[in-house]
């Protein structure tokens, strides 16, 4: 059978020749060859090989027999679907590949089945059958660069006549496809990949289209958070654990009932109506640590005249916030914040005056950043998304601009306008403000000594311990790595290391300064084995540790680092454990106290978390970090109203703890 | 071990409730990006390593997944990348079929499940964001669930308790929900990427497993989601689909788009027990015979399906 007569087609034996389109640059001739339909045969003709599958299989591992082939043993069901000449084309004719043929001739099997087909006539003329094999083709390769790794160039394809219904699939379904073969490839890469598919096909990326979801990751607190709202919280049973569930329901069976809830819920306008106030109490919150309202025998009052016709032109018209203030109306979380300190304010008059502390923040820091955010965004424009993608870029910003700063390998970062600079004895001021409690003050001193002695070891382990208290772990580890430059063998910065990184969950870096501990410690070095150095596996560790944990059970130390491996491993049990045997040789730590009300945290024992925080805050009144995991603690247990004051305790004494922000910002939702 | 090759590029397989040896297959044209779609029924026949079509039934877009009614020996119904659902019954003439199609989804049907409990109603998650309840006798949907942030690629009743159900999304999460309640019940954040499906554990109502485009399967307890229970690696790309065995506790079968089959057992340290790479391009599509204990079944691009017996060379 000549060439001629494979093309002009016959019983099922079309020709193409682009059954294997590829980055190889003779199969993109022969898709232009066959594209340009008129000079199709002769060429053929003349470069058979150039149309053989032969060549070209052996690129692909024999994606050949992969080709969608068309034998249409049945007619099709009419459709109501893109309805294209172009789709009518691929539905009725013929359009077997010259490697389909190839392959059905040497699998003697399917020749039977090729030449029996029923003869569908051919609606459309053979000049119609190559753009449907082209686009096979060209979505093959699209699919195959996924596995060989070469990126898809854009190849210019003859006209295709595809609809636009037709074009929005293609483009829709293969950028949802590609996001799944290419996962571990960059963004960008995915997206070049789809458009070097697209803009050969002549489809424009449309913004219509469906793109890759938005603001993929939340926090592990946020989906807790959307839970909580359903369900009240509560332990749950073994068994029967659908049935509690659904005993939390108000209706069943009813499908309207949930509608009325939501309305319930949320007021009658509806979710947006929540963020709405949200904004509102922004605002709310930045006069008031501007000074500009305040809080008085549980009533708000201006501080000046001006608020109020401010307040009448941002709330024009309708129920209000200040409405729903005053009612309560709605369960909203901010809402009761508010009322929940305006009553504690006249509950509490002596202590716990963190409402002053509030108003006492740098309001450089907290109140403005909020008052721009949402000066830029909410003012004014009922948007719920303003205020929170304001915050989240604001947020962002600050992650960025830490990593930049690069993580935990950290350069340290020292602090404008240090008043302390020039003293005479900064370390022991440092030392002094770090007795006392003032933290943030401390770390001021304290850069100061190191600035004027950069190998004092001592003064760069003091401001790291510092820092960690103030729940600063970034800064702390950069400060630990310039003290064990000065001091590699002190074993308090390789402890402190350890911890650090092992809260940013860093599991071979803490390893290392844990096992750099042991070494380093005058009674177990020998336990030591230097060959474990280069590759440290958590096992083997951990069980040095358990040896010297045998050697010597009075060494509170052993038993901290131990608490501190298991958890890495996230052996909560044990890790509560080992705290637990430390504190009872050192009752007095405060910092072993935070630590084993984290690990108690990490898993879910949150109740007795608080007991433990309790304990520390009690022996250090100012440690910024246990007042901000006392919050997380209250977060998870779903009581925000109590985690808020917690976070902005902790915020107020150390505005730069960046964790509480977020925390906070879950909280507020 | 018996083959079948199919026109189209397999996407779903699908064991009958009714008889051990019939499966249904869902095929797209195109790998589904565009073209038509079939159906296929077929069966093994018992003395030769053949397989017979039954009946195929053609559709105008690419079938994307299939799933047996659990009332009706007959019934079947597909997914069809054009968002619309339809109900096939093999007892009856081509020209009869399919026997309703229910349009309501925005976007392409990705999953169907059907209910194994009650019997009487089905899932569909749709690429459109949303979950529909579906039965066969009504023309439009009992519920739709709509929380997901993307896509949602798939939705598996509980073995257990009849009205729960968990799907699967692109948004990274899987939702447990009960057909009762307006909203879903749980929300496991399990992965950092698309989560592409989930199923239960038959045996212990409360496990339940995803599989992600991050090429892991994790094992969730959902009294305890925030820790998996085991997590299981392995693959070299994206994890398609993801069942457990309804013969063995801890087993449960997974292909993935590095072509291959793979069985696990959770519950052990080396938990890889079996890899099955006889696939020459993506594999997406398994199933476990629920009748036959070790009968398993995979699909793939390639455009074959193979049926082996666990522990055999699906090639041989």
């Amino acid at each position: 059978m000549s060439m001629r007569e494979l093309v002009t087609g016959g019983a099922a034996c079309a020709v193409s020749g682009s059954s294997s389109s590829s980055s190889n640059p003779l199969g993109a001739l022969a898709n232009a060859l066959i594209g340009s339909s008129s000079k199709t045969q002769e060429r053929l003709k003349e470069i058979p090989n150039a149309a053989a599958a032969t060549s070209h299989t052996q690129f692909y591992d024999d994606p050949v027999a992969a080709l969608p082939g068309s034998e249409l043993d049945h007619p099709f069901l009419q459709s109501n679907a893109q309805g294209s000449d172009f789709i009518r084309g691929f539905r009725t004719a013929h359009d077997n590949g010259l490697a389909d043929a190839w392959d059905e001739i040497q699998r003697q099997p399917h020749l039977d089945r090729v030449y029996n087909a029923a003869p569908a006539p051919p609606i459309q003329p053979t000049l119609d059958g190559p753009p449907q094999r082209v686009l096979s083709s060209f979505l093959h390769s699209f699919v195959d660069s996924s596995r060989s790794g070469i990126p898809l160039h854009p190849t210019p394809l003859p006209l295709l006549g595809l609809s636009q219904g037709d074009k929005q699939c293609i483009r829709d379904r293969s950028s949802i496809m590609a996001r799944h073969f290419f996962a571990d490839k960059s963004e960008e890469f995915i997206n070049s990949q789809v458009n070097a598919l697209l803009s050969s096909l002549e489809i424009d990326s449309d913004s219509h289209a469906k793109g890759p979801m938005p603001g993929r990751f939340r926090e592990l607190e946020d989906y807790w958070n959307e839970s909580q709202g359903i369900l009240k919280p509560g332990a749950h049973a073994a068994d029967g654990w659908v049935t509690e569930f659904s005993q939390h329901r108000a209706q069943h069976g009813d499908p309207d009932a949930w509608a009325h809830s939501f309305e319930q819920q949320h007021g009658a306008g509806g979710w947006a109506s929540e963020f709405e106030q949200n904004s509102k109490f922004l605002q709310f919150v930045s006069k008031m640590s501007r000074g500009e309202l305040i809080i008085d025998d549980n009533q708000v009052k201006p501080a000046s005249g001006s608020w109020a016709t401010e307040y009448q032109q941002q709330f024009n018209g309708g129920a209000s916030w200040a409405d729903e203030f005053v009612h309560d109306e709605v369960s909203h979380g901010p809402a009761q914040w508010v009322n929940e300190f305006a009553t504690e304010r006249e509950q509490e008059p002596v202590d716990d005056q963190w409402v002053n502390e509030f108003s006492k923040l740098h309001v450089d820091d907290w109140a403005e950043e909020f008052g721009r955010q949402v000066g830029e965004g909410a003012l004014g424009d009922s948007s719920s998304d303003n205020w929170a993608t304001a915050y989240d870029e604001f947020l962002n910003e600050q992650v960025a601009s830490k990593e930049r700063s690069d993580a935990s390998t950290g350069v340290y970062v020292f602090s404008d306008m240090n008043p302390y600079v020039g003293h005479p004895n900064p370390l022991k001021e440092g030392q002094e403000l770090f007795r006392k409690g003032l933290l943030s003050e401390a770390v001021l001193a304290l850069e100061a000594e190191v600035m004027k002695n950069p190998e004092n070891a001592e003064g760069w382990r003091l401001l790291g311990i510092t820092h960690a208290e103030n729940d600063d772990d970034q800064q702390a580890i950069a400060a630990m790595m310039r003290a064990q430059e000065a001091d590699p063998t002190n074993l308090e910065v390789l402890l402190a290391l350890g911890v650090s990184h092992t809260n940013e969950l860093e599991q071979a870096a803490a390893l290392k300064y844990l096992y750099g501990w042991l070494r380093h410690h005058p009674k177990y070095g020998t336990l030591a084995l230097p060959e474990l150095v280069d590759s440290l596996y958590y096992a083997d560790v951990a069980r040095l540790f358990n040896e010297a944990a045998q050697m010597s059970p009075e060494d509170a130390d052993v038993h901290v680092v131990l608490g501190v491996l298991y958890n890495l491993s996230r052996e909560y049990d044990k890790a509560i454990a080992s705290f637990k045997t430390a504190l009872k040789l050192q009752p007095n730590d405060y910092s072993l106290w935070n630590k084993l009300g984290a690990t108690q945290a990490n898993s879910v024992q949150s109740a007795d978390a608080i007991l433990a925080y309790q304990q520390a805050l009690d022996l250090k009144p100012n440690y910024v970090r246990a007042w901000a995991n006392m919050g997380i603690s209250y977060a998870n247990q779903g009581m925000y109203e109590d985690s808020i004051r917690y976070y902005v305790r902790a915020l107020a004494m150390n505005p730069k703890a960046d964790n509480a922000w977020q925390y906070l910002r879950i909280s507020l939702r | 071990m018996p083959v079948f090759k199919t026109p189209f590029n397999g996407y779903s397989v699908k064991f009958s409730p009714f008889y051990e040896s019939r499966l249904a297959v869902a095929t797209a044209q195109n790998f589904g990006i565009l073209g038509n779609g079939r159906v296929h029924v077929i069966d093994l026949s018992p003395s030769s390593p053949v397989i017979n079509e039954l009946i195929a039934f053609d559709t105008a877009d690419g079938v994307y997944d299939v799933a047996w009614s659990e009332s009706h020996d007959s019934v079947l119904v597909a997914a069809i990348a054009d968002g619309s659902i339809k109900i096939y019954d093999t007892a009856l003439p081509p020209h009869s079929n399919p026997l309703r199609s229910l349009k309501e989804h925005a976007r392409e049907v990705h999953g169907l499940d059907y209910n194994p409990t009650r019997r009487d109603s089905f899932l569909s998650a749709s690429w459109d964001d949303s979950v529909k309840l579906w039965t066969l006798d009504r023309p439009g949907s009992l519920r739709t669930f709509r929380e997901h942030a993307y896509c949602v690629y798939s939705a598996s009743w509980n073995p257990k308790h009849a009205d729960v159900f968990a799907s699967a999304s692109g948004d990274c999460t899987v939702r447990i929900w009960d057909v009762r309640e307006p909203g879903s019940t749980m929300i496991i954040p399990g992965h950092e990427h698309e989560i592409l499906s989930c199923d239960w554990n038959k045996y212990d109502d409360c496990l339940i497993a995803s599989a992600s485009v991050d090429k892991s399967i994790k094992i969730w307890d959902v009294r305890n989601y925030r820790v998996p229970v085991s997590v299981l690696n392995g693959h070299g790309y994206a994890v398609r689909k993801i069942k457990f065995s309804p013969h063995r506790r801890n087993l449960i079968v997974s292909c993935s788009y590095d072509m291959t089959v793979c069985l696990w057992d959770f519950m052990v340290e080396d938990a890889l027990v079996g890899r099955y790479d006889h696939h020459t391009e993506f594999a997406v599509g398994v199933d476990l015979s629920v009748l036959v204990d070790g009968l398993m079944a995979s699909t793939g691009w390639d455009e074959l399906v193979y049926v082996w017996q666990q522990g055999m060379d699906p090639r041989a």
